[in-house]
């Protein structure tokens, strides 16, 4: 018995709206490297999201949601700004009502900050099973540029004792007080962003490299070690330049690239990539995943891939066939569905 | 249907969100929604929790058009259009009302396979109402 990654899902909506759509009513899509984005039914949300996501990753764990001790819900898009939504996602999928529960909100770090507290609450011994589930769909103004990449998304991980297929070696973090790039002041409904890309991307560059490289030099690998990793992609262009003051390769963040067909799906994005990854992945494998939350902050984690991993391979909708099935729609459905008109 | 008060909505959300029906300890027929008495036995019995797989076939439908929604759908009816409502019979054998969603026109079909998923369903009061919609089962592979 052993504590790590016991099984993983994914929930992408199968609504898409494409950058030829913004162009027409815009003259412009202003999401570099995203070609088609992810959008909410009308009947979705982020609770709606987790739930599916969540329940895919029980069943690819063969946990039944009676044993779980935790449920942590990460989102920077939680219909509620005040009431628990982790406990509707609890009730949903079956856990029983003696769970710990953990809203992680406000920031687009919030996936990976769940992951960490979720695998510290099963290490330190207060409960054998954590679900943890970030979904999101950021919201801006539809007059704003900042909301062209704005897609929708959600993941899941069980962890626990059993036969993992993936383990969490190690983790670090970095964090460096900025002010200004992308914050929702409480009393607001739309991200905002004061517009400055080179001080934005600064402070990006600097606070993902360094949370990369304390955890490189803390598990003394080097980069190349590395066959997968996640990087923040709020656009299609943000990875490769971490990647290249990094040390890493195109070929080892091109599979976790989800962006170009999801959109900026927030807090979600890290963990989605993550289990694009754990999709193609083969024992032995090195991940190492980092988030980006403004304010700023930064996650590095690193994921050794177990044998275990190739028994459950298929056994729910990857994230491949939750891109496969998709349905265009236009930009005035788009404003309506979404409410912004 | 009709307002639903949040304490009685309450009450019910294992049906709702995770479709717990009770089985009948005296006939085992599941009842869905819950009830005092069996609706097969007719006996005042006692009843277990039953979870329901929210596998099924659609046995018929209707379409909800413009201007026939009941109040709390007709925001939905107004920005997302008509939306189909369908009796659905599940693998159980019982038969259960409930939306079509994320559907194309030709999924809309009696016998086609069906399995739930968790949606809003309307708001009110500014209180987000969940429960259980069906979708076609097709490309996607179903849940296990």
């Amino acid at each position: 018995m052993s504590i790590g990654i016991l099984g993983y899902g994914v929930y992408i909506p199968r609504y898409r709206i494409n950058r030829a759509e913004y162009i027409k009513a815009w003259g412009q899509f202003a999401a570099a490297g995203v070609e088609e984005k992810a959008v909410l039914g009308f009947d979705e949300d982020s609770i709606t999201m987790s739930v599916e996501a969540s329940r895919n990753a029980l069943n690819h764990a063969e946990v039944d949601a009676s044993k779980l001790n935790a449920v942590y819900f990460a989102s920077t898009s939680s219909p509620y700004a005040e009431k628990l939504v982790s406990s509707t996602i609890a009730m949903a999928v079956g856990a029983s009502p003696r769970v710990s529960v953990a809203d992680f909100t406000s920031s687009t770090m919030a996936g990976t900050s769940a992951l960490l507290m979720g695998l510290d609450f099963v290490a330190s011994g207060r409960g054998h099973f954590a679900l943890i589930t970030a979904s999101d769909c950021p919201y801006a103004d539809p007059g704003e540029f900042i909301e062209h990449p704005f897609g929708a998304g959600a993941a899941a991980f069980v962890v626990g004792e059993g036969a993992p297929i993936a383990t969490i070696e190690n983790s670090d973090s970095t964090t460096i007080e900025a002010l200004g790039e992308r914050f929702r002041k409480y009393e607001e409904k739309s991200i905002e962003t004061l517009g400055i890309p080179s001080y934005t991307e600064a402070v990006i560059m600097k606070t993902v490299t360094s949370s990369v490289k304390a955890l490189i030099d803390k598990t003394g690998r080097k980069p190349s070690d590395f066959n997968f990793v996640v990087l923040p992609q709020f656009d299609g262009r943000m990875p490769s330049t971490i990647a290249r003051m990094n040390g890493f390769e195109e070929t080892q963040f091109t599979p976790s690239m989800i962006v170009s067909q999801v959109g900026d799906a927030g807090a979600a994005s890290p963990l989605i990539g993550l289990a694009k990854v754990l999709d193609e992945a083969k024992p032995g494998n090195r991940v190492l995943v980092a988030s980006y939350g403004a304010g700023a902050g930064s996650d590095a984690v690193s994921i050794n891939v177990n044998e275990e991993i190739m028994k459950r391979k298929g056994a729910v909708p990857s994230v491949k066939d939750y891109l496969a099935d998709k349905k265009y729609i236009d930009y005035i459905y788009y404003l309506k569905i979404k409410k912004m008109i | 249907m009709a307002h639903v008060s949040i304490p009685s909505y309450w009450k019910t959300l294992p049906q709702r969100y995770c479709l717990i029906g009770m089985k009948c300890k005296n006939c085992g027929t599941i009842n869905f929604p819950a009830r005092e008495i069996c609706i097969s036995c007719k006996q005042k019995s006692e009843f277990e929790p039953k979870k329901l797989s929210g596998r099924g076939k659609i046995y018929s439908y209707t379409i909800i058009a413009a201007g026939s929604a009941p109040p709390e759908f007709s925001e939905q009816e107004r920005l997302a259009g008509s939306f189909p409502v369908a009796i659905v019979e599940l693998e159980e054998g019982l038969r259960i009302v409930a939306q079509i969603t994320d559907y194309e026109e030709e999924d809309l079909k009696i016998e086609a396979e069906v399995e739930s998923v968790f949606r809003k369903l309307y708001e009110e009061d500014k209180i987000i109402r969940y429960g259980l919609k069906f979708r076609p089962v097709k490309k996607r592979k179903p849940l296990p």
